[in-house]
């Protein structure tokens, strides 16, 4: 199916996809054992919901996300409930060593294990141009990453062979039965040592230098601080690990049931690593459970489906816990060093920097991690000369990737310390010390690109300013105060302080430096009920929710269906970098304008006037002059309508040698004020309260924001005080929820939103942008800022540590 | 299988010694869901309804079956009697822990963490173990310190416990406001009838350990007869006596050879030995000292 941009094409009773409930219909039928049928959730919801209260409707609102009930009730299917007649399970072989030449594996043992059907290893993967098995090297980048490892393993968990058998048992038992024999070779796991450490990957070990130069190098300030900043390892910790579905096709192919995030980005990488055509592999989206970025590594794809076409039968793989922790790409540990140059006045001179990160043993996206923390080194704030030097290293530890807010994180928990540390040299007030140096539309970043969307970053300090603090136990004698340390705990209020800190950060939004952002949907609508057909992952931010509140809004119908999402829809890029609201938003928006053209347009010609003095509001078309009035329920009667768009924003460039370039398609930014009690002698940490005050653009859906303001704090601040996956020497000390520590619900502030400010972006779908990023990106600044203020300890590190916060 | 007294659950396990008891199962169960743990058989205690609960002795002494559970113990009725334990059970683990763990199962797990072993270690607690040839008695720290460990087919039934009448007290330092294991822990108990304060450390080593001497001392600066009250200056000896004695000196530790002492399931200690050592003195320190001005309060 092609489909350029901005074209409808189509004819009543012409429509592209198949039927919404039969998305899944190709080869499997219903893959769900279970007997909630996934096809039809609306209709027994919608019939109990016809009460008095009308449902929300149109952009704006804020209407119950679809998946909601479901997910409460514990009938949503996620991919570890997929089931099929005859299935085989599999399970992975991952390498004990962060380091090893392996010089054989021997599976002849666990073939020999009644139940086991296949045993697969780098071997069974298409080799490289030299004939020699290379595990099939894959990557959203660059491809260096094997699906299976051959000849080396480059860090701890990295797959090596995986087993399909009749029941998970026997898969496991049989995989460790896989007789590898390794030469262990010494990790390099400390990424300063990687600069001069022999290469762990042909590809040597610098995964990317940028420098940024902008200004006068020369340029000096009346005042200077220093400091170094070390941001730890932070995990995603789905929920629901890594669990899939492989089915072999009869025409030779595979169909695979995952819970991917960037469904055609895998497709097509995984039918590369099996040698197969693009169009012989399909992948349907299943229900995802929970994702920050990107999901399931392609490992885990290929090598189920690889286990399947080798046994010729459906073959399931559900992750336990450490093989999640051993899966996924993490955040990346970070090392900063900074400089910080001002006038008496504390406005910023000059911001020097020297930026490390960690990207573990494959590239994954570490160079554009690391373009977003060069770029984005001095934040949001106006500083004439910026001069930055930036790597991302390869290392034996476990590979970092994609999460939430990826290289501007770790700039903004530096940049917002040494703002601090400024403030307190200067003897300023920390709020007083942003706002003087507040960055505003029209502004210049350090890579030469203007800002040319709204930057309203005082207006957000100002509003969480503002804002009332939260209050003191003192004042409240009566209410129960929860101590740090929680309740039933060892906290003393004797020895408790409270701290207020404030940050203010910025992150892009879309891929950035010549990333092709684009996407493809359509729309379509028979009677009263619209159907949106759009490949865009829906991974729990709520993205089927906003398509079905667009359609609403531009048709004025309410019944309007989101198809499943599979790879025989056109690609909609990745749920990825906050993307979908605007990228394939703007194409549901698209598609849905072209479907209300071809209904306004014999309606208009009727009355001899142009559709664009029509409008849809309250289920009614209306003219201008007030002399038509006909509910949009007649005017659809009968009909079949349907066109597909594609919104393609503007393109953007690679930084140049010197950092410059107008590398990111728009920016947003968050201030936060966060207010911590410390138990000073246990160095034991709660955080209070969080106020936010983001930069939205406009806000589609407000309930949805706040959710995703909600989940953006919670992470942050488990990345300030909790998680941390360590490693030592290359080995995962943690790799479970007991020593993984994620916040509960006893960790967890208060979350209040002083102001969601829309003054709209121009060029994005609807003037909004895109909100998940910018809160994880701020929050463990504010948290480190408000320890500090409390212990007036210099808090450098994350997770802050109970020995960083006694006094 | 799933017998319905402790008579029978001994039985159930003489018949099949290969069988593995199985109390709440939070433990046990993520051992096997690790892949740790491979029983060939389960002998479920969860039946057994005169565990469950609670009886006295004359001489004051509670009878604890070692089914009780967390949650159990952590209700206000429970805590009236021996509030120490009570402290302990609100503390380990989140509520659905709470709600199938047991003190049985806490105690035979033996984690260095666990939470109401100091607790038991304090109040000199003791056990009582039954096998096929019959049952008897042995005092905690026994079994913990493997002095007398457990044998083959013996299932631990009850605990004795002194009903002291007076304060007590458990804190734990865990780092964060949700639940956790102890990164080190304190129990501490008063018994005015002996003018005794009684004490252990939990989470730093292997096994609680009791810091006798300070208790010793301690209880020679308590003004038993008056409204049980100390200088401010011996409660912050006090702390120091505890650390002094239960963790390891840093300076010892700085010679490599040196044990690391174990700090639970947290962040691992940055600076190396020493420097870890010292923070976790200054812990059980504020712990020890919190504690028995809890106590006398
Ligand atoms: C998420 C989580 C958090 C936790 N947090 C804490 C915490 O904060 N503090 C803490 O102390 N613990 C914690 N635990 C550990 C656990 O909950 C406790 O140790 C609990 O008391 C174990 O009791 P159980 O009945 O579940 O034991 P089980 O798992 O049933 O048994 C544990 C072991 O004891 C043996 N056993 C059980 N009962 C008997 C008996 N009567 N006689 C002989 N042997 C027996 C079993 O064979 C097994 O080897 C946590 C566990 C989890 C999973």
């Amino acid at each position: 199916m092609t489909a350029p941009t901005d074209t409808a094409s189509g004819a009543p009773g012409a429509g592209p996809a198949p039927e919404p409930g039969s998305a899944a219909g190709g080869v499997l039928g219903n893959v769900f054992g279970a007997p909630a049928a996934p096809a039809e959730p609306a209709a027994g919801a919608a019939a109990e919901e016809a009460a008095p209260e009308p449902e929300p409707f149109g952009l704006g609102s804020s209407p119950v996300r679809q998946d909601a009930l479901p997910k409460a009730l514990g009938v949503y299917p996620y991919a570890a409930d997929l089931w099929a007649e005859g299935l085989l399970w599999g399970a992975v072989l991952r390498s004990p060593h962060p380091h090893a030449r392996i010089v054989s594996v021997d599976a002849s043992a666990a073939l020999a294990l009644p139940g086991v059907h296949a045993v697969v290893t780098a071997a069974d993967l298409p080799s490289d141009h030299g004939g020699r098995a290379a595990g099939a090297p894959h990557g959203p980048v660059i491809a260096d990453r094997p699906v299976l490892a051959a000849e080396v393993v480059r860090h701890q968990g990295e797959p090596v062979a995986a087993v399909a058998a009749d029941h998970p048992d026997t898969a496991r038992l049989a995989a460790a039965a896989v007789a590898v024999e390794y030469e262990v070779l010494e990790p390099v796991t400390d990424p300063e040592k990687s600069f001069h450490a022999g290469p762990l990957h042909p590809d040597g070990n610098l995964f990317r230098h940028l420098p940024l130069r902008f200004g006068d190098p020369d340029a000096v300030g009346d005042v200077v601080v220093e400091g170094l900043y070390q941001v730890g390892r932070q995990d995603p910790a789905p929920i629901g690990a890594e669990a899939g579905l492989a089915v072999p096709r009869p025409d030779g192919g595979v169909e695979l049931h995952v819970a991917s995030t960037n469904p055609h980005g895998d497709r097509d990488r995984a039918a590369a690593c099996l040698g197969l055509e693009p169009d012989r592999v399909r992948l349907v989206v299943t229900g995802v459970p929970g994702a920050t970025a990107d999901r399931e590594d392609l490992s885990f794809q290929v090598t189920l489906a690889l286990l399947a076409l080798r046994t010729g039968r459906p073959v399931k793989m559900a992750l336990g816990r450490e093989d999640s922790f051993h899966a996924h790409a993490h955040r990346h540990p970070a090392l900063l060093r900074y400089r910080h140059h001002a006038d008496s006045l504390g406005h910023l001179v000059k911001v020097e920097a020297q930026i490390l990160l960690d990207g573990g043993a494959y590239a994954d996206v570490s160079s554009e991690a690391l373009a977003a923390a060069a770029a984005f080194s001095a934040g949001p704030y106006v500083v004439p000369h910026v001069f930055v030097d930036a790597w991302a290293v390869r290392t034996n530890n476990p590979p970092a990737g994609r999460m939430r807010g990826e290289g501007a994180l770790q700039a903004c928990f530096a940049y917002e310390s040494q703002l601090d540390k400024l403030a307190a040299k200067l003897g300023v007030d920390p709020l007083e010390i942003r706002r003087r140096n507040a960055m505003a539309t029209g502004d210049l970043m350090p890579t030469g690109q203007a800002v040319t969307c709204p930057a309203p970053v005082g207006a957000l300090l100002d509003a969480v300013a503002a804002e009332p603090l939260p209050p003191l136990p003192v004042d409240e004698p009566d209410t129960e105060w929860l101590l740090p340390g929680g309740p039933h705990g060892a906290g003393d209020p004797a020895a408790v302080r409270r701290g207020i800190g404030y940050a203010v950060g910025m992150v892009h939004m879309l891929g950035a430096e010549g990333a092709d952002e684009v996407s493809t949907a359509t729309v379509r609508v028979s009677g009263e009920q619209a159907t949106v057909i759009c490949a865009a992952v829906d991974a729990g931010q709520g993205f089927a929710t906003l398509a079905r509140q667009v359609v609403q809004d531009v048709l004025g119908v309410t019944d309007v269906w989101i198809a499943p999402v599979d790879t025989d829809q056109p690609a909609a890029g990745p749920t990825a970098r906050g993307r979908q609201t605007w990228v394939s938003g703007g194409a549901v928006e698209k598609a849905a304008l072209m479907v209300r053209h071809q209904l306004l347009q014999p309606i208009a010609a009727n009355f001899g006037m142009s559709p664009e003095l029509l409008q849809i509001a309250d289920g009614k078309i209306t003219s201008y002059d007030g002399v038509l009035g006909m509910p949009v329920s007649e005017a659809l009667e009968g009909k079949e309508l349907w066109a597909t768009a594609q919104c393609r924003p503007h393109p953007t460039e690679p930084l140049d040698d010197a950092g410059q370039g107008d590398a990111f398609v728009s920016v947003a930014f968050c201030a936060m004020r966060a207010v911590v009690d410390v138990d000073i002698e246990l160095g034991a940490v709660r955080v209070v309260d969080v106020t936010v005050a983001q930069d939205v653009g406009r806000a589609l859906n407000p309930r949805q924001i706040e959710a995703r303001i909600e989940a953006g704090v919670t992470q942050g601040v488990g990345l300030a005080l909790l998680e941390e996956l360590q490693a030592e020497d290359g080995r995962l000390v943690n790799p479970s929820f007991t020593g993984y520590r994620l916040p509960t619900a006893l960790d967890t502030p208060e979350v209040r939103i002083a102001a969601l400010l829309e003054e709209r972006d121009v060029v994005a779908s609807f003037g909004a942008k895109a909100v998940g990023a910018a809160p994880a990106v701020v929050a463990p600044a504010a948290v480190a800022a408000a320890v500090r203020a409390a212990t007036g300890r210099p808090v450098t590190r994350l997770p802050v540590r109970p020995q960083d916060a006694v006094v | 299988m799933l017998p319905a007294t402790l008579e029978e659950a001994v039985e159930a396990l003489a018949a099949a010694p290969a069988a593995v008891p199985v109390a709440g199962g939070t433990d046990l169960m993520g051992a096997v869901n690790a892949g740790l743990l491979r029983p060939p058989a389960l002998v479920g205690l969860g039946r057994i309804s005169e565990l469950r609960g609670w009886r006295y002795e004359d001489g004051g002494t509670a009878v604890l079956g070692a089914g009780l559970t967390h949650a159990r113990m952590g209700r206000p009725d429970f805590a009236a009697l021996i509030p120490g334990l009570a402290d302990a059970a609100r503390t380990a683990g989140p509520p659905q822990i709470r709600n199938s763990g047991t003190l049985g199962g806490n105690i035979a797990t033996a984690d260095p963490a666990g939470d109401t072993l100091p607790v038991l270690a304090a109040l000199e607690a003791a056990v009582t173990l039954t096998g096929p040839a019959g049952s008897r008695e042995v005092p905690v720290s026994h079994l913990l310190t493997g002095l007398d460990p457990m044998r083959p087919g013996e299932l631990l039934g009850w605990v004795r416990v002194p009903l002291l009448h007076a304060p007590q007290v458990y804190l734990k330092a865990t780092g964060r406001s949700g639940p956790a294991r102890a990164a080190a822990s304190v129990a501490l108990v008063l018994d005015p009838a002996r003018r005794a304060v009684r004490c252990a450390v939990g989470a730093v080593a292997p096994v609680p350990l009791r810091p006798l001497e300070a208790e010793a001392w301690v209880s020679t600066c308590i003004d038993w007869d008056g409204e049980r009250g100390i200088d401010p200056a011996a409660l912050t000896a006090f702390g120091e006596y505890v650390a002094g004695a239960c963790v390891p000196d840093p300076q010892a530790l700085a010679d490599p050879g040196g044990p690391a002492p174990g700090a639970g399931d947290g962040p691992a200690p940055a600076g190396g030995p020493p420097a870890a050592a010292q923070r976790l003195r200054r812990t059980v320190a504020v712990l020890a000292r919190r504690a028995l001005g809890r106590a006398l309060k």
